[in-house]
């Protein structure tokens, strides 16, 4: 497509007997970088997790015996069990499911607002810019995890809510960078040489320029599900996000703080788990960035 | 400590210069900067050393001071003791505010209070006192027999100017309604007082050392009507000082106290919502003694040498309430299946630390006209699955579970309490999703009959059986928004016995009545009786007479702290 254009002098130098798409020479170098792929593994690895949770998972996770409770990790119990008798391991694993219903839902909720204020900001300009961008401002001047909690506390502690919440308050990042790509993009000649043609307002923005505006909004979409994931852990944590006996990650976090002199594994694995997700899609994220578009690196 | 922490970038950045120029300035400039630098680290010691001092010589100023700091998980609701229910409230209003009549210090048996004696009239229905002299209200006006009917006028007449700042919840539950039971309250002479009654009461004498009626200083009650709950003045041998909600409640002694002066100068009840940080902060030293332990932590505190454990004797019930007015609940199979559901053993095993007992009945086993003959429901999930098939429900039904939002002795993880409850219940097919407020909220929410299941629970306050069974299962109590009876319970039978207990005075009669009314209560189980625990306080070794009254709170009047 167009988008080879842009990129295809450059790959053209090194290896001018084929012409690389963009995709293809983003995946060249996105594989040589071993911290980007350890970063895809646990990404992948949470993926295997959650579709393959009722093999994997050695015990119910929902509920257990309260005569097992706080039992060290054994060879019944790898990660211990919790204050209900449950099994730690088994509820990780089931955990991995909310988080990536959270990141993809919340961060699609953000992605699909973001983009379409941003492009519409940015390629209208003018008044329409001016009105988006400040509500955006607005928005961003509100410590994101303050406002999630707000928005969840308006609407009522459920997952639900949370996920909204925090799709809401990830809306302005996307806005910006899709408004600031559109704005360069917008000026190209491609994109003037379909409004010469007559090509109108919204087949040339979701013809032309936004997909040539995929890059960074990948790299964000990759980071901010990261993001998203701490998130809903925090406002979980709060007690505001998943309810029990849903295994989210935070919430058991919270279950295991009053017990954390006695049963440090129910605090040690899930945070482990929100700590090795959320390095997982940065380390991906940060590769997908170097390889999508070099300059984006400073 | 943090001090030094922070100051060493500081050092760090000042000597900077010297090992940079080291090299090229000449030995002068490298005295002159070292000298700075020294200078400079040395003052920042000394500020150091200081602010520590500083804080000990605050300490040591206040001369012959004690300040016995005492934390528990919820703030007080309010400050007036004749409109709160709850034993973060009473705990401080107990402290100010003094009774007519009072309890022994390590049981219910009473004792001479703000009246020195107190005679009975043939037919019941008139009770003489006589009032204590020389006593003073702590804004220096007396206390007399007078301020004793301003009290009670207040509570009982709903046209009472003053009768505002709350529902007088306790007032309507043990005296019936507004005026209930006491139909005047007359002034003999300046210390003595009359009460008449509509009919012979017999836990009256109970009732009154409850330390919900305290008796507040009249001047005081004209004086900040609404906002009586935050300025509170009583008689008793603590002040109050000042509350930061949700933070601390400080209190001070009141050095014109009728009675032997405290030796605690000062008190400070500090809100910890959270159990571990709570003791985390008692080993550490920054508070003296707690309530609400984290049952899991009661084995390590018991092995503690800086440590004393004292144990409150058992006069309280968790429960949970069902709301028996809701459908599905108002069909007793129902309310019978969750009580076959719920495992009682396990739950006290794993959440109190083995200090309890199941429950059977709404009353405690230590107060007389307990029934011991009553079968509990067993657990059995296979029968609770029948019963809910019978009741219509053969797949269950879905519903919310209240929990309670701090720990009280009969809720000592109220959170981890509901969830065990709620995997109970999910065996025999009653989903529950788990619900919470703030405690001042969760409690006028239930008050108001907006629950479905609710946990809750009660610590006996005169020791009287009445104390539970009318006020949580009489019809009486179940006035929306002031209701204390909060599973809407509404037996006319029963409400009928119990009234008539109250009116007997021969105790065996009495007990004989209560046992009838709990047999019917076993058959309707309006509520699921869970457990009668003992609470945990805990103290440093160095706290002295610290004695845990059953009825959950108790005067520091006699507290002291020796090093």
């Amino acid at each position: 497509m167009l988008a080879s254009e842009t990129a295809a002098p450059a790959a053209r130098t090194i290896m001018p007997a084929r012409q690389y798409g963009l995709w293809y020479d983003a995946w060249r170098r996105l594989r040589q970088n071993k911290i980007a792929i350890a970063g895809a593994v646990i990404v992948l690895a949470l993926i295997l997790a959650a579709l393959l949770a009722p093999v994997l998972a050695p015990h119910n996770p929902l509920s257990g015996n309260i005569i097992d409770r706080l039992q060290a990790p054994s060879a019944a119990h790898w990660f211990g069990t919790d204050s209900q008798g449950r099994d730690v391991l088994s509820r990780i694993i089931y955990g991995s499911r909310i988080s990536i219903q959270v990141g993809v839902i919340s961060v699609g909720i953000a992605l699909l607002i973001g983009t379409l204020i941003g492009a519409a900001g940015g390629y209208y300009g003018g008044w329409v810019d001016n009105v988006l961008m400040r509500v955006v401002d607005i928005m961003l001047a509100f410590p994101s995890i303050l406002l999630a909690i707000a928005i969840t506390a308006m609407l009522g502690p459920e997952l639900k809510n949370a996920m909204i919440a925090i799709g809401v308050v990830n809306i302005p990042f996307y806005a910006r960078i899709v408004r600031s790509t559109v704005l360069s993009v917008k000026e190209t000649e491609y994109v003037e040489a379909a409004r010469a043609i007559g090509g109108n307002d919204l087949r040339i923005i979701f013809r032309h320029v936004l997909p040539n505006c995929m890059a960074p909004v990948i790299v964000q979409t990759t980071m901010g599900i990261g993001t998203a994931i701490l998130d809903a852990a925090g406002l979980s944590f709060l007690g505001l996000g998943a309810q029990p006996p849903t295994p989210e990650w935070g919430a058991m976090l919270s279950d295991g703080r009053s017990v954390m002199q006695q049963a440090p594994w129910m605090m040690f694995y899930p945070g482990l788990a929100i700590m090795l997700v959320v390095l997982g899609f940065n380390l991906l994220g940060d590769g997908l960035r170097d390889a999508l578009d070099p300059r984006l690196k400073q | 400590m943090t001090g030094t922490a922070i100051w060493w970038p500081a050092i760090w950045y000042i000597s900077r210069p010297l090992q940079i120029k080291k090299k090229k300035e000449e030995e002068k400039y490298m005295r002159k900067y070292k000298a700075v630098a020294l200078l400079a680290a040395l003052v920042l010691v000394l500020g150091v050393v200081l602010s520590g001092c500083g804080g000990q010589g605050q300490q040591a100023a206040k001369e012959g001071g004690k300040t016995f700091v005492f934390a528990r998980s919820g703030d007080a609701v309010g400050l007036d003791p004749a409109n709160v229910t709850d034993g973060e409230s009473l705990y401080v209003t107990h402290q100010i505010f003094e009774t007519l009549l009072n309890y022994k210090p390590a049981d219910t048996e009473l004792v001479p209070g703000l009246a020195t004696s107190w005679e009975n009239s043939k037919d019941g229905k008139e009770w003489t006192l006589t009032l204590r002299k020389g006593v003073k209200f702590q804004d220096g006006t007396p206390f007399n027999a007078q301020a004793v009917k301003f009290n009670f006028d207040r509570w009982r007449l709903q046209n009472n100017p003053y009768h505002v700042g709350g529902n007088f919840e306790y007032y309507t539950s043990m005296f019936g309604g507004f005026p209930g039971v006491i139909k005047d309250v007359q002034v003999v002479n300046d210390n003595t007082v009359k009460f008449i009654l509509t009919r012979p009461l017999a836990p009256f004498l109970a009732d009154l050392a409850m330390p919900t009626f305290g008796i507040a200083s009249p001047a005081a009650v004209q004086k900040y009507g609404k906002d009586f709950f935050k300025n509170p003045v009583g008689t008793g041998p603590f002040t109050f000082v000042s509350w930061e909600k949700d933070q601390k409640i400080i209190l001070k002694r009141n050095d014109s106290y009728w009675g032997p002066k405290p030796a605690l100068s000062e008190i400070v009840f500090r809100t910890i919502p959270d159990n571990s940080a709570r003791l985390m902060e008692l080993k550490s030293g920054t508070i003296d003694a707690m309530i609400g332990l984290n049952p899991d932590d009661y084995k390590t505190v018991k092995n503690d040498p800086n440590l004393q454990v004292l144990l409150r004797p058992s006069m309280n019930l968790g429960y949970l309430a069902i709301n028996d007015q809701k459908k599905p609940f108002n069909d007793p199979k129902v309310r019978q299946a969750i009580a076959c559901a719920i495992d009682k053993k396990a739950l006290i095993d794993a959440f109190y630390a083995g200090l309890g007992k199941p429950a059977k009945n709404p009353l405690p086993p230590s107060i007389w006209g307990y029934n011991d003959k009553i079968q509990d429901y067993p657990y059995d999930p296979a029968k609770a699955k029948e019963l809910l098939a019978e009741a219509g429900f053969p797949n269950g039904f879905t519903t919310t579970l209240w929990a309670m939002p701090v720990a009280r002795p009969y809720m000592p993880q109220p959170k981890e309490i509901a969830q065990a409850i709620q995997t109970d219940l999910a065996k025999v097919g009653i989903k529950t999703n788990i619900v919470t407020y703030d405690w001042a909220t969760y409690i006028a929410k239930g008050e108001n009959g907006e629950h479905d299941l609710y946990l809750f629970g009660w610590t006996g306050d005169n020791g009287d059986p009445d104390n539970f069974l009318y006020v949580l299962l009489g019809k009486d109590n179940t006035v929306k928004g002031a209701a204390s009876n909060v599973c809407f319970y509404q037996n006319e039978e029963v409400n009928n016995l119990l009234k008539q207990a109250q009116s007997v005075s021969d105790q065996s009669k009495r007990a004989a009545l209560y046992e009838q009314a709990q047999e019917i209560i076993h058959q309707d189980e309006p509520m699921v009786p869970l457990v009668h625990s003992m609470e945990v306080v805990v103290a440093k070794k160095s706290v002295k007479n610290l004695i845990p009254h059953p009825t959950g709170t108790e005067s520091f009047a006699n507290v002291d702290i020796q090093q």
